[in-house]
């Protein structure tokens, strides 16, 4: 009886190396099941397990290979072959914990490399000139960007529902009699953000004042999220909630590996709306994205993610640096094709050109 | 009740698990734990609860989430007005007796909590309600009991068999979690899903359902946007048979009511060009 109470703790303690730490709590849930439950056989005794001690599809990762190792003889028939599995599990299994592998670092993708640009941008930063303009768009932001009708209803001088709870409450101080009524209302919100940038290297000398312009719209908005993309998509949100912007920017280089490299636009942004959780960041938000559109090789994946972005979204706004110039047309395959599923496209090549557009082109974000 | 009892009931009720979930149903049961389930839609989390609700005799309750539920209409709500017609209708009562039970409204949480033969709670999507709403469910969770603050705490007459389901559109909240057991769902085998669909389309061929299940398999293979869950192929299924009693022959019938399996213009034409092949 010792040594299937050690082999239990063992199998435990197992886990908790390998990175799936189990909670007291779900621990007892464990052993109470099998105290109550006995197990017919390992499968049995397999769905106990994980049944008590995982709380997510990608935890089986972690969790397979160390009840094979402990309980099983033939590993692999005691696993069930996952016949479908969504999203960013169906690709292939990360060996360690969740984490993502370091990539190799290879020409032209390397660390150093690719973030010199900011680093170098960084000393621009410090201007005041820079800093002003910055103050300037937090300013503008938040009257920018489009609202919604709250779900939920608050305390409201005129509105459209009794607030009766409120109501009951002062009738209390007058004996029962309402004296007066108080109202509620759905109150306006702001609409969730969603900016798309392009770090590909022909975007290289803008990415640093749109990664900028994205630390503001983190800072002021209050539902915003950020995605970078070249060659890979990164979510840098977290790393943009640093106050100081050049920390802020800093800091993404731990992040972002792929900047200054190729471009690979439509994969990315389908890679983004191939992950359920990711999607729910574009429904009925404003999506901006902040790109070039000079795709490489076919643009059909590029085509269908604008329009299934756009059908997502509430409104679908396209930045481009090439749009600043006014002899500018959308012709390049890329921009040909997508240009009639964006709501608005607009020239931004830095600060001050976004805040032109935020001052003259809001009205398209409504 | 033991497992294989369980088992043969949900079958009664034309449901059709495999090990893996019946395992965590009846973990659930015996160890009086709420259960979380996740899957693709239409692999029958939601059905779950109402099975488990006849084949345990017991009520379904169901709270339905949703972007701005508040407690008010999750756990309870004092009936206000009720509360004042009482003060003013008797002005020397005491303050204290507008907080009984005679004021209370009900909401499902609370509901299922006071029901005499105990209840089957289905919490259902609940990744659609927003994360603060989570913590309202803890207490619940955790010991099946609701503190009012005006009233005291309300336990459980019988413990609920409580079921949550999520689409994984957010990341829930590791609190809730660990009150729970877990269970993802996958797609059935082909097996499972023909004697699915011939439970519920009874008049289904068997050869013909063969075909149905494996064009189904074949299309969830595919790059789809929203891959068919068994909630489709079963109204395919249904479908299919009402126009092949119209005279149509089978592949037409199945053609014609694609319709009732994908539900997107894209994966349409994807389903479209490769038909052939997966009808074999």
């Amino acid at each position: 009886m010792t040594s299937a109470v050690d082999h239990v703790r063992g199998f435990l303690r197992d886990l908790r190396e390998q990175g799936l730490p189990v909670p007291v709590q779900r621990q007892r849930d464990f052993l109470r099941a099998l105290a109550s439950v006995p197990p017919r056989d390992v499968r049995h005794l397999y769905w106990i397990a994980r049944t008590t001690l995982t709380t997510a599809l990608r935890d089986a990762e972690v969790f397979d290979p160390v009840f094979a190792r402990w309980f099983g003889d033939g590993a692999v028939a005691v696993v069930p072959s996952e016949v479908d599995v969504p999203g960013q599990e169906r690709q292939a299994p990360d060996p360690s914990d969740g984490d993502p592998p370091d990539q190799v670092v290879q020409e032209g993708a390397g660390r150093e490399a690719s973030w010199s640009i900011v680093d170098r941008r960084a000393s621009f930063a410090a201007t005041t000139d820079d800093r002003r303009v910055l103050a300037e768009l937090r300013g503008l932001l938040p009257g920018a960007v489009p609202t919604i009708r709250s779900r939920r209803r608050r305390p409201a001088r005129r509105g459209d529902r009794l607030d009766v709870r409120k109501v009951h409450r002062e009738a209390w101080r007058t004996g029962g009699e309402v004296v007066g009524l108080r109202w509620r209302r759905h109150p306006q919100r702001q609409r969730p953000m969603l900016v798309l940038i392009d770090v590909s290297g022909s975007m290289r000398q803008h990415s640093a004042d749109y990664l900028r312009f994205a630390h503001a719209v983190v800072g002021v908005c209050d539902r915003a999220e950020v995605f970078t993309f070249g060659t890979t998509l990164t979510h840098v949100t977290s790393a943009l909630r640093v106050r100081e912007v050049d920390a802020a920017l800093s800091g993404l280089a731990e992040v972002v590996r792929d900047a200054g490299g190729g471009t690979r636009i439509g994969p990315s942004l389908q890679e983004f709306l191939g992950n359920t959780r990711r999607l729910r960041m574009a429904r009925g938000a404003l999506v901006l994205v902040l790109s070039d559109g000079l795709e490489r090789g076919d643009c059909v994946p590029l085509t269908k993610a604008v329009r299934r972005l756009s059908l997502l979204g509430h409104r679908l706004v396209w930045w481009s640096p090439l749009a600043c110039d006014p002899a500018y047309r959308p012709v390049t395959r890329g921009m040909a094709r997508v240009v009639g599923h964006v709501d608005a496209l607009a020239g931004v090549r830095d600060l001050e050109t976004a805040r032109d557009q935020l001052t003259k082109g809001a009205h398209a974000w409504r | 009740m033991n497992e294989t009892d369980l088992a043969q009931g949900m079958r009664d009720e034309r449901y059709f698990a495999d090990e893996g979930l019946l395992t965590a149903v009846y973990l659930a049961l015996t160890l009086g734990r709420p259960l979380l389930l996740e899957g693709e839609p239409g692999v029958g989390k939601t059905e779950i609860a109402s099975v488990l609700a006849s084949v345990l005799g017991r009520e379904l309750v169901r709270l339905q989430c949703y972007e701005g539920l508040d407690a008010g209409q999750a756990l309870y709500e004092w009936d206000y007005p009720k509360q004042l017609l009482h003060l003013r209708a008797a002005a020397e009562r005491a303050v204290g007796d507008v907080y009984g039970d005679d004021f209370l409204l009900e909401r499902p949480l609370l509901r299922s909590l006071r029901c005499e033969r105990g209840a089957v709670l289905l919490v259902d999507e609940v990744d659609r309600a927003d994360s603060e709403f989570e913590a309202f469910l803890l207490e619940y969770l955790g010991d099946f009991q609701i503190t009012i603050p005006e009233l005291g705490t309300v336990r459980a007459t019988v413990t609920p068999v409580v079921v949550l389901t999520s689409n994984r559109t957010r990341e829930l909240h590791d609190a809730l979690k660990r009150r729970c057991l877990y269970h993802w769902i996958p797609f059935p085998d082909n097996e499972r899903e023909r004697a699915i669909v011939r439970a519920h389309v009874p008049t289904i061929e068997e050869d013909a359902a063969t075909t149905l299940v494996r064009a189904v398999a074949g299309a969830r293979r595919l790059d789809l946007l929203k891959r068919p869950g068994i909630a489709e192929s079963v109204e395919w299924a249904r479908g299919a048979v009402a126009l092949a009693g119209t005279g149509d022959p089978w592949p037409v019938a199945l053609r014609r009511a694609l319709g009732l399996l994908i539900k997107d213009e894209e994966d349409m034409a994807l389903v479209r060009r490769d038909f052939e092949e997966l009808i074999g």
